[in-house]
């Protein structure tokens, strides 16, 4: 399986062929990319931080979790850091599974489950101003922070 | 004792440091750590109730108990994907 942060632009080949099986009958492939408006702004380009170790860490419970809840034959996960310009892949995530349905599901909820406890965090830079995005606060246990 | 704290994204820019040593009273939780950035850092002030605290790479209620040589990490809320 593959899991990794990295600088440098994703390459979904590798992560493809990391995550068949034989026993593979599909690959879902999901392509996060930098979007050029948010609530109405022009974004103009994106840069992202990460916490590299508790990053991958935690891509690796994502696949555990995805593993336990569906029927699976590989999950892999990309992150990209640093600065991405528009049209630009941030994140990568490839799902394998014997039938569709599987993969496209697994597929979506691992997306899903990244977006909630992965260390990652994002700035908009757009027309007059930048701002690092807060979106999901990683629950603990009491939920609490 | 002192506890040596990852600093990422906007909370990264405000203080301008990647990593910061802070002063605690032995048998503090996170919670008094996050407080304690504040007195040291006021401009981060406004954003400590969103910081969630990971301990060894694994996020930690609010009173978890810290100890000498822990490395701690405030992880303002994820945005990545």
């Amino acid at each position: 399986m593959m899991f990794e942060i990295t600088a440098e632009p994703l390459d979904p080949g590798p992560l493809v062929a990391a995550v068949r099986r034989d026993e593979s009958g599909a690959v879902a492939l999901f392509y996060g990319v930098a979007r050029n408006e948010n609530l109405g702004r022009k974004v103009l380009w994106l840069e992202y931080d990460a916490y590299p170790e508790m990053a991958i860490k935690k891509m690796r419970e994502v696949a555990d979790e995805v593993r336990a809840k569906f029927t699976v034959t590989g999950v892999g996960i990309l992150h990209r850091t640093g600065r991405l310009e528009i049209g630009e892949t941030s994140l990568l995530v490839a799902v394998s599974s014997g039938h569709r349905k599987e993969a496209f599901d697994a597929c979506h909820f691992a997306v899903d489950r990244i977006k909630q406890i992965v260390p990652v965090w994002k700035k908009e830079v757009f027309e007059g101003g930048e701002e690092w995005i807060e979106g999901h606060v990683p629950g603990v246990e009491d939920g609490s922070p | 004792m002192k506890v040596n704290v990852r600093l990422f994204a906007g909370l990264h820019q405000m203080v301008g440091k990647r990593e910061i040593v802070l002063d605690v009273r032995e048998g503090a939780t996170v919670r008094q750590l996050r407080e304690r950035l504040g007195e040291e850092y006021p401009v981060t002030e406004a954003f400590l109730s969103t910081l969630v605290c990971a301990v060894g790479e694994e996020y930690v209620p609010g009173d978890y108990v810290l100890q000498e040589g822990d490395m701690v990490a405030l992880i303002p809320p994820v945005s990545g994907g």
